[in-house]
């Protein structure tokens, strides 16, 4: 029951990149195709459900003082096991994520469940809370990946979609591409959220007229104007 | 009950004593006059690329147009806030990027572009106001990043109505190749050239050719207090003696700064791109400090980069540099000190 | 001092494990790593060459250039006869970098195929270097003409790509002055093989 709480809050409430933003930089650098975004995802989900069950099992055993260190070890380690095997039996994946795969080591989102769950949490669910977040990572970038190569090649995962005809728009898939489609994608998901909590009775239903007066950021304008 | 009337007229109060930003002080004028005149200053550029260009000229412009108040109606409509294509800044928009763009730009390319400015640039941040970046500048990039081929590949020689359209290449896009390939340019601009260069008698975007045209509409505006003289005058000005350096030190590479400042989109970019409300600074000193970035990058993209022309990048990234340079230029409040700064 | 010890003696400890972990993933994967390599670049060799049967990336020669460098020749083999020889070159005049290229040849050095391994160029313009349509032109072509090997828009045959006209120049530069290459050194490079005592170079 608690393992699935842990597990779920992973792909919604609490997932690293559409909730919490974490792990920007493969989310924006690597999502250049669904399989890209999908390969990225697992070898992170590896990492992370690895590094939160070992962590979480030698917790009592390490000093407060070098967990940060202890930690990153632990994780550097899981991170060249993903590299070397990576390179050795998906070869073409591994040339394609290139430097990005070494970069999982500064991953926000590992080092942050390492600290914040697993480091207090018994194993099961530390091993969820990791299963939970790196599915939610995975599935994010797949979709972020889909929809970029929708547009910036007309195909998803190499299969052509929008036939020969379709030139593709590559700023999809050059950099800019992903902040525009992460920003309206997050833009998307409050409004839902906003929706479905006005809709609960959880929130009072948001002014439609956006003006200074009704801003939410005015008062920290008054605020950090002050100096 | 006292209590809870009490509480309601604090309510009613408090909005109307709350400092919005500025402009405090409002005037006659309107958004969609402003538009208007901005329309009437690029009347004439817009009505002699149409002569030199032709049809598929036209077509862009009123495509084009027509699109960009389309997405603005329907992105407003769709958001559910209110109308506001009667401002006019739609059409100003959709004018600008039609001017961008080559005369042989399909009609899609023309759609996609302004679907990218309206929606993207401008409404998804709130509108007219609140947009960081030129909306119509978003849109060519997009289209330059996204569609090389058709935004650079196709130009062609002024061809009046009727006669065969000549494909040709900029001349900076000329500059640019030989330079690559040659490791030297060789542009070398004869009297007609530059007179041809002035009168817009060249291969461009449709609103780029005619400097003289550009430039009459840009002091029309000046004179009508529209635009103030800081921000092209430091912009043109900046581009002037940066490729004047360059091209003393060696003139087998770079160009002489005449060629640079009358080719490509300098005026229109300078006159009617940088001076934007929404995204240039507010005080004269900003302004100068932003015409000359602007000016500086585009030569570093222009000399150095991989891309021939280098105003639309150039505006796009002074426009992200704006509120910073706002905040560095605010004049000081009138009866506060100013702060020292420390240490 | 004493807590400074320990410390370090858990820190040295967590190293020593995850130091002998990966040792032990290195080992296994050092010949899956090695064999995926090759693949790769089998890949390449066997899309450029005609039909053989040896293993070329073994099969191989290398003829020192002018300016001292090596040039690796990928020799093709069927029924113990050489049919062709596959080998990289580089153009360094690409728009955004330079442009690796791998040429294969027949024994008559007539153009059997033609890969990108890397380049990079914009993607839609000068990217375009990699598709079929413009590196599928050189197949069948020799150095026989020298003035052949130019783009169109320079009074050559080749097509160049639409606004790409720099990449598409370089490539067709590079592969020209490959195939100049081994026309020279074409007896060695056939004639070795023939013998059947292939340097081992590389």
């Amino acid at each position: 029951m608690g393992a699935w709480k842990e597990f779920s809050k992973g792909l919604w409430s609490e997932n690293p990149i559409f909730r919490i933003v974490l792990g920007m930089c493969p989310t924006l650098a690597v999502t250049t195709s669904a399989s890209n975004g999908i390969g990225m995802g697992l070898a992170t989900t590896f990492v992370l459900v690895a590094s939160n069950v070992v962590i979480s099992a030698v917790r009592h055993l390490i000093p407060k003082k070098i967990r940060i260190p202890a930690f990153i070890v632990t994780i550097a380690t899981f991170v060249t096991i993903v590299d070397l095997a990576m390179n050795g039996y998906f070869h073409a994946l591994h040339k394609s994520l290139g430097l990005f795969i070494p970069l999982i080591v500064v991953n926000c989102i590992i080092l942050g469940r390492a600290e914040a769950f697993a480091s207090k949490n018994s194993v099961v669910l530390s091993f969820f809370d990791g299963l939970g977040m790196g599915l939610g990572f995975t599935l994010s970038l797949g979709i972020l990946g889909s929809i970029r190569e929708l547009f910036g090649n007309g195909s998803i995962f190499g299969v052509v979609i929008f036939g020969k005809s379709y030139l593709p728009l590559l700023l999809m898939i050059l950099p800019p591409g992903a902040f525009i489609v992460l920003g309206i994608l997050l833009g998307l998901m409050n409004q839902f959220e906003l929706k479905m909590a006005a809709r609960q009775g959880r929130l009072p239903i948001i002014k439609r007229e956006h003006n200074c007066a009704t801003c939410v950021l005015h008062k920290n304008w008054f605020v950090s104007s002050g100096d | 009950m006292v209590e809870e009337e009490k509480r309601k007229k604090k309510e009613d109060v408090g909005p109307r004593f709350l400092v919005s930003s500025s402009p405090h002080v409002h005037d006659r004028v309107r958004i969609n006059k402003i538009m208007m005149l901005v329309v009437i200053a690029l009347a004439p550029a817009a009505l002699l690329s149409i002569y030199l260009f032709g049809l598929p000229a036209f077509k862009v412009i009123v495509i084009s147009i027509a699109s960009a108040v389309f997405f603005e109606w329907a992105s407003r409509r769709l958001m559910k806030r209110s109308n506001t294509i009667g401002d006019y800044s739609a059409v100003v928009t959709g004018l600008l990027l039609a001017l961008n763009l080559p005369s042989t730009a399909p009609w899609w390319l023309v759609v996609v572009g302004n679907l990218f400015a309206i929606v993207i640039a401008k409404q998804i941040y709130g509108g007219l106001g609140y947009n960081p970046f030129n909306p119509a500048l978003v849109g060519r990039v997009v289209l330059l990043i996204s569609f090389p081929v058709q935004m650079t590949a196709h130009w062609v020689m002024p061809s009046r109505w009727g006669t065969n359209a000549v494909t040709t290449a900029t001349p900076l896009g000329k500059a640019k190749e030989s330079l690559l390939s040659l490791g030297h340019i060789d542009v070398h601009l004869t009297r007609t050239d530059v007179v041809n260069l002035l009168i817009g008698n060249r291969a461009g975007c449709i609103g780029e050719v005619s400097v003289v045209l550009l430039l009459a509409g840009g002091l029309f505006l000046i004179y009508k207090r529209v635009i103030s003289w800081h921000i092209p005058v430091a912009f043109i000005g900046t581009v002037w003696v940066m490729t004047d350096i360059f091209h003393m030190i060696d003139p087998t590479r770079y160009a002489d700064p005449s060629f640079h400042v009358i080719t490509g989109g300098l005026f229109l970019g300078a006159f009617f791109m940088a001076t934007d409300y929404v995204t240039s600074p507010i005080t004269h000193k900003g302004m100068i400090i932003f015409g000359v970035g602007c000016g500086v990058l585009t030569v570093i993209i222009r000399l150095f980069g991989a891309y021939p022309e280098g105003v639309s990048f150039a505006i796009l990234l002074m426009n992200a540099l704006t509120p910073l340079i706002d905040r560095a230029t605010n004049p000081v409040v009138f009866g506060s000190r100013k702060k020292k700064a420390a240490g | 001092m004493k807590e400074i010890l320990r410390l370090t003696l858990i820190l040295t400890a967590i190293a020593a494990i995850s130091a002998g972990v990966l040792a032990f993933v290195s080992s296994k994967t050092e010949n899956p790593i090695k064999q995926a390599l090759r693949a790769e670049k089998m890949v390449a060799v066997s899309n450029v060459l005609p039909s053989f049967d040896n293993e070329p990336d073994k099969d191989t020669l290398s003829v020192v250039t002018e300016d001292g460098e090596r040039e690796l020749f990928y020799i093709g083999k069927k029924n113990g006869k050489v049919v062709g020889a596959a080998f990289e070159v580089i153009a360094p005049d690409g728009y955004s970098g330079p442009i690796d290229i791998m040429v294969g040849v027949d024994t008559a050095g007539v153009v059997t195929g033609v890969e990108i391994l890397k380049y990079l160029e914009t993607p839609g313009l000068g990217a375009k270097v990699a598709t079929k349509e413009f590196r599928g032109q050189f197949k069948g072509k020799s150095i026989k003409n020298p003035d052949d090997w130019h783009v169109m828009k320079d009074g050559g045959i080749f097509r160049q790509i639409t606004g790409a006209t720099i990449s598409s120049r370089a490539v067709t530069k590079a592969i020209a002055r490959g195939l100049e290459f081994f026309d020279k050194h074409r007896a060695v490079v056939i004639g070795e093989g023939k013998i059947g005592s292939s340097g081992k170079g590389g």
